[in-house]
């Protein structure tokens, strides 16, 4: 391979045993992550979590997964999956993740020397920010169905269409894009991948205010957008392949116990602050739930073995994503239930960010709607799981 | 725990391909429908096979004069047995082979006499408290048994007594399932005494029991879930096989991910304690395992009838054995109510 990228972390982490890298990952979040930042009642801008992107990037510890001639750390799946639980652990921020989770490992496994040589360094660096332009107006659930289209004329693509939730856009620098060039092939066999430079002409950000009077989503509008044809990843055409591997990070990352977890934390300290926690139909709601997330982390361990033994996942893998999710929303609904009219506050209860039932709640909602719909995950399961006919 | 259990994978497999000797692989329920209240509810020469397999005293200590295996085993082996609808009373008669093992009468273990222990005294409990002169209920397949075991509760201490059952004052009640439970009431002036102080095993061997039930309950869901998978794959309605209408799809699903969770909390439950867990550790891992297993278990059977329509009510179809098994299963060695309190009695906060 032509390309290698010095790797910024000299020692070899594989080699320590499992507990003591859990000890040393432990040990350098908590003296290095800064402290303001610990469970963020909101998904943070570049300009908020950059702090620690530069701080992961300065370790070297910025990509787990990239093989280190990539300039990654190149963990093993054991050992990137207690690198993940620390970081969880520890309530770190989500950082503009997607040229580290995506445009990474989309590059390393489908893009030219060229295309290597040029962008992960700086995604390495953070010179650039990524953001994925996937879902459009319609072409939400029914993904394949896109229609913003780049047609081919000379040595440049010129993109023309919109994209809608497309996350942290305004923060982002570059995009990478599903387009169709093809209108005439079966739906999943005319799409590519483009990068795109977000500063070219003809480019329009608009974001979006949500439920919770945040401005994570956005619509991106193109409109003639130029951009050079060497930007295309892998075979044109091909692009739906390439997407759906991509996803099965998420498929996982979306079943995590985490928000369940931090979600009945903050419930228990809620029930005390309201003066239901001694009481017998509370304690058997809260039972319940705590026995739901119990079980949630046995089946989510189940998977993760299977990762920890090199297997790749499933479709099965879309049962966690459900049944974490909807967990998530059974307990900041608990959390309404016994706040009594804090139910309808905007901010959190008496300036504590703990106390913070509505924020919970609200942020639980798009949880069965993004990264696939619970209603898809069914779908999937039924199909591809236990093969219900079409 | 996981490498545990790779290590372990072999010897899963094979007890579970060596239960196929009982419970018929392709799910034939005529043995188990011939069996339905005839007294005294199982097949003594069924239970005989079983003790010959080694499967009674599956999860002792060879030194012992067991198997030496352990609960993931143990789990593997009731839930194969549980999609069998196999009615002998291998899991009240491994608790008996605990007891044995730690008893004066180790030869009672081989014996291949079906010994039932007589340890409840009331309804929903998972605790022996021992009274001497209180009748014993709801021990299954009572009429069965050759011999009866009874915690006595002396001072600090749970003495074991062995009862022969022949003339002992057994009253039979029937189940929903076609077996059959019993109430003892034990006369100990005729009874041996075979242990001092049993308290600490009986206590272990009732969370094993509980978590065998687990399993059984675990292979109960499954099989009904196949069944009922089948049916919606082939069943018509409006000109349509009823498994491409969605709603009936989704609920599939949800059933799906039931099983899963059950399973994972079984299995988790199960290396726990092959890991030599102790006290709240391995309780709480028991009680989440049996709560899962009854709470989900009994969703799942639900559904199944449910989503047969009005065949799956009749006796004469297969998918209502295991719900009527599973109202008799779910309650044993403590309600999903009881685990529940229990669990949450035992297990540590972990809210930072």
């Amino acid at each position: 391979m032509a390309v290698s990228i010095a790797p910024k972390e000299a020692t070899d982490l594989n080699a320590m045993e499992d507990e003591a890298f859990r000890t040393h990952v432990r040990t350098w979040i908590e003296a290095n992550y800064p402290a303001e930042l610990r469970n963020p009642p909101k998904r943070l801008h570049w300009e908020e979590n950059k702090p620690w992107y530069f701080q992961l990037a300065e370790k070297g510890w910025l990509c787990p997964g990239w093989p280190r001639q990539f300039g990654g750390l190149g963990l093993s799946p054991a050992k990137q999956i207690i690198f993940t639980e620390e970081i969880e652990r520890h309530g770190c921020a989500r950082t503009n993740d997607h040229g580290i989770v995506m445009v990474g490992p989309l590059l390393i496994n489908h893009g030219t020397d060229a295309q290597q040589q040029e962008f992960l360094p700086k995604i390495l660096n953070g010179e650039h920010v990524w953001c994925q332009g996937y879902s459009e107006p319609n072409a939400g659930s029914d993904l394949a169905a896109l229609r913003t289209e780049a047609v081919l004329d000379g040595d440049e693509y010129v993109v023309n269409g919109q994209k809608i939730w497309t996350t942290l856009a305004s923060d982002a620098n570059w995009c990478f894009l599903l387009v169709r060039t093809d209108k005439n092939a079966k739906k999943q066999e005319g799409i590519s991948f483009l990068l795109v430079d977000m500063a070219t002409p003809g480019i329009t950000v608009k974001p979006i205010i949500n439920l919770e009077y945040h401005d994570e989503f956005c619509e991106v509008f193109f409109d003639n957008v130029r951009v050079p044809a060497k930007n295309l990843v892998g075979t044109p055409n091909r692009g739906w392949d390439m997407a759906k591997a991509l996803l099965s990070f998420e498929r996982i990352y979306l079943g995590s116990p985490r928000l369940s977890a931090y979600a009945f934390t903050r419930l228990r300290q809620l029930a005390e602050r309201m003066g239901v926690w001694e009481e017998a139909t509370f304690q058997d709601t809260y039972g319940r739930l705590r026995l739901d997330l119990e079980d949630l982390k046995s089946l989510y361990g189940t998977f993760v073995d299977k990762l920890r033994r090199g297997e790749t996942l499933g479709a099965d893998v879309s049962m966690l994503k459900v049944f974490q999710t909807e967990l998530f929303q059974r307990i900041t609904d608990t959390m309404l239930e016994i706040a009594g009219e804090n139910a309808g506050l905007l901010e959190p209860m008496e300036g504590n960010r703990n106390l913070n039932p509505t924020g919970q709640y609200i942020q639980a909602r798009p949880a069965t709607i993004y990264g696939g719909s619970n209603e898809i995950q069914r779908n999937i399961l039924s199909k591809n799981v236990l093969g219900l006919p079409g | 725990m996981s490498q545990a259990l790779d290590d372990r994978s072999e010897s899963i497999r094979m007890i579970r391909d060596s239960a196929g000797a009982v419970a018929p692989r392709g799910g034939d329920t005529k043995r188990v429908r011939a069996q339905r209240f005839v007294a005294p509810g199982f097949s003594r020469e069924v239970f005989a096979e079983m003790a010959s397999l080694g499967w009674i005293g599956l999860a002792v200590p060879e030194a012992a004069g067991g198997a030496g295996l352990g609960m993931s085993e143990a789990v593997a082996l009731t839930e194969v047995l549980g999609a069998g609808l196999v009615p002998e009373p291998l899991i009240p008669a491994m608790l008996s082979a605990r007891l044995l093992a730690a008893s004066d009468d180790k030869a009672l273990l081989d014996s291949g006499k079906v010994v039932l222990t007589a340890w409840q005294e009331k309804a929903d409990s998972i605790a022996a408290p021992g009274t001497g002169d209180a009748p014993r209920v709801f021990i299954p397949y009572a009429g069965g048994a050759d011999v009866f075991l009874l915690p006595v509760r002396e001072g600090n201490r749970i003495a074991l007594v062995s009862l022969d059952a022949t003339g002992a004052d057994v009253v039979l009640e029937k189940t929903m399932d076609g077996g059959f439970v019993g109430t003892l009431r034990a006369d100990l002036s005729r009874a041996s005494r075979i242990a001092d102080d049993i308290g600490a095993v009986l206590e272990h061997a009732l969370d094993e029991a509980a978590l065998a039930t687990a399993g059984q309950m675990l292979g109960l869901m499954e099989k009904a879930f196949e069944l009922t998978l089948g049916y919606l794959k082939t069943r018509q309605q409006f000109g349509r096989i009823i498994g491409t209408f969605q709603s009936l799809q989704h609920r599939a699903a949800d059933l799906k991910i039931h099983i899963a969770l059950t399973r994972a909390a079984v299995e988790t439950a199960a290396a726990v304690l092959d890991d030599g867990a102790t006290g709240a550790v391995r309780q709480a891992a028991v009680s989440k395992a049996k709560h899962r297993a009854t709470e989900s278990g009994m969703f799942v059977l639900r559904q199944c009838i449910q989503l047969h329509g009005g065949i799956g009510y009749t006796d004469e179809y297969d998918v209502g054995l295991y719900l009527r098994r599973g109202m008799v299963i779910m309650n044993q060695y403590g309600s999903a109510a009881l685990h529940r309190r229990r669990f949450m009695a035992l297990a540590p906060e972990d809210v930072e």
